[in-house]
């Protein structure tokens, strides 16, 4: 699995429509960028988990859904949902 | 002048002539030697070196205490009652020079006592040690660095740097004077607990571990039988530690990529012995129980008699494991090094730990990151309580999968680095215990104005003094 940016935005929708029981045309793209992450876990790590301490580059995706923002962050292997209701989630 | 006189005469002036001219070499020869030499009281000798005996030897010193010159006049008869009555013999009578003799005391009395009875008599006109004489420490010269054959070395800022691409000339390991004095052991295995090592990689190849013959596989009662060959993984608890990400291969180039062997990079060990372990996934990241899963396999290696002595850890979470902490512990008590990296978020971990780096466990060395001018980098934790050491890791060149190479940051480049010094110490004095080692690292630091108030040790590992 190799992902580009559009394979991790669109997992991305579809992960957050899903978790708000919304429709995902409904959620919007407010941004992506090209950014560095601390450590392999894209500094999102969840639970029980431990990461390689070497910086990543990834992209910081944010979608807004009825007014509020939801951060995912996302690289050629992964994407995760960054502090959602207060925890990190590997989609 | 007869002509019949006139060989004889010239021969005898030749004659006089060469032998002035051998005194007055005599003398040079004389002056350059006692510019090149230190002087020891006989009686406060240090331990010999193998120069210093044969010296010694040849020039039959060390057994007279004294050196003794009488005043004109005073006969040899009246010097032998003199010593006698001392219990003294003279040992050398110095022909060229009257009344001067080398006197040996046989009550083996103190010299500086035998000067001083001496010096009062009235038949002496003066009295002196009779001092050793050494070579200088010098002879042994200083060390010269050594530069391995690989052609990416100069892109190595980390192990010489040069002042390569803006950065500070000296700010590094000083590994090219290290390797003057140990360029690293296949004797001294090192774990990297990773997400495996492409151990097929052209520039670690010859420095993998590999399960000895005589070692029969590994056997774990829950696990049933691995035939670790190559190592272990233990996500799959398999016996094939292939790296699918490259970071573990990243991390097993810096501590050991072949040195001098004309392929990419130089490790800081040239030689060493790397046990590959997957507990980290093709994405970089595992669970807390792999990690333990795999600790424990290193120590029940070292328990068959592999000789492990080395955990390096690049991975870590701001999770607390009290298992993941056990098992370090047990480590410890198995005399394994457990090195690992601080941490990549700008926080300081005595105030927001990082494990496993944060864990109080002797045996753990936390690791900060420098970059090539010497400060600390920006992404790097620090602790002034919890953190030990620092060491560059800021694009750091190492082995990649494929049989590539890249520069990559963290301090997950810094902490294979130390483990990297640990193999390099333990090449030169493999009997040291865990803790003896950790002193080692954490006292040949150079100290820097950056890392002051941020690193237990405040400062730069430094191989070369790691291994003096």
């Amino acid at each position: 699995m190799s992902l580009t940016k559009e394979d991790a935005l669109s997992k991305a929708q579809k992960d957050l429509a899903k978790r708000l029981n919304v429709e995902e045309s409904s959620i919007k793209e407010k941004s992506t960028d090209e950014v560095d992450f601390p450590d392999m876990a894209l500094g999102a790590g969840t639970e029980d988990e431990m990461s390689g301490q070497m910086l990543t580059r990834g992209w910081r995706i944010r979608l807004d859904s009825a007014g509020k923002t939801f951060e995912y962050r996302a690289d050629k292997n992964q994407v995760r949902l960054f502090n959602f209701k207060g925890k990190n989630y590997k989609i | 002048m007869n002509r019949n006189n006139f060989l004889p005469h010239v021969a005898l002036a030749l004659v006089l002539i060469l032998v002035a001219a051998f005194a007055g070499q005599l003398r040079r020869w004389q002056k350059q030697w006692k510019s090149q030499v230190r002087i020891i009281p006989a009686e406060k000798k240090h331990p010999a070196t193998i120069d210093e005996i044969a010296l010694t030897d040849s020039l039959h010193l060390g057994r007279p205490e004294i050196l003794v010159r009488f005043k004109p006049g005073v006969s040899e008869e009246t010097i032998d009652r003199i010593t006698s009555q001392l219990n003294d013999r003279v040992e050398d009578r110095i022909e060229n020079a009257p009344g001067l003799d080398a006197i040996d005391d046989l009550d083996n009395e103190d010299a500086t006592e035998l000067v001083a009875q001496y010096s009062k008599m009235p038949e002496v006109e003066y009295a002196e040690e009779n001092y050793e004489i050494s070579l200088p420490d010098a002879v042994e010269g200083p060390l010269v660095p050594v530069l391995p054959h690989d052609p990416q070395f100069s892109d190595q800022w980390a192990l010489s740097n040069e002042g390569q691409r803006g950065g500070k000339k000296g700010a590094d390991i000083s590994a090219p004077l290290a390797w003057a004095t140990t360029t690293g052991s296949d004797k001294v295995v090192v774990a990297v607990l990773d997400s495996g090592v492409d151990y097929n990689h052209a520039d670690l190849v010859n420095n993998m571990w590999v399960r000895p013959a005589n070692l029969p596989p590994y056997h774990d009662d829950d696990l049933g039988i691995i035939d670790d060959v190559n190592g272990f993984d233990a996500i799959d608890n398999s016996s094939d530690p292939m790296d699918d990400n490259g970071h573990g291969t990243h991390c097993a180039g810096i501590i050991g990529a072949e040195g001098s062997n004309d392929i990419g990079i130089a490790g800081v060990d040239w030689k060493v012995q790397i046990m590959p372990l997957k507990f980290m996934n093709a994405g970089g990241f595992g669970t807390t129980k792999d990690a333990i899963e795999a600790i424990n396999y290193v120590i029940e290696r070292k328990k068959a008699g592999v000789n492990v002595r080395i955990i390096s850890a690049s991975w870590g979470s701001t999770q607390k494991s009290r298992a993941l902490e056990d098992i370090i512990r047990k480590a410890y008590e198995e005399g394994i090094l457990f090195v690992a990296a601080a941490g990549n978020s700008s926080t300081n971990n005595d105030r927001a730990p990082h494990f496993p780096s944060s864990y109080n466990v002797p045996n753990v060395v936390s690791v900060a990151a420098l970059d090539r001018n010497d400060q600390l980098a920006s992404f790097s934790n620090y602790g002034p309580k919890s953190v030990a050491i620092a060491a560059p890791g800021v694009d750091i060149l190492s082995t990649w999968l494929g049989n590539e190479y890249e520069e990559k940051s963290g301090t997950s480049m810094a902490t294979p680095v130390v483990a990297g010094v640990a193999a390099l110490v333990l090449a030169n004095e493999p009997g040291l215990t865990v803790d003896e080692l950790k002193k080692k690292l954490l006292t040949s630091v150079d100290k820097l104005d950056s890392l002051n108030g941020k690193v237990t040790s405040g400062g730069r590992i430094n191989a070369a003094k790691a291994v003096e």
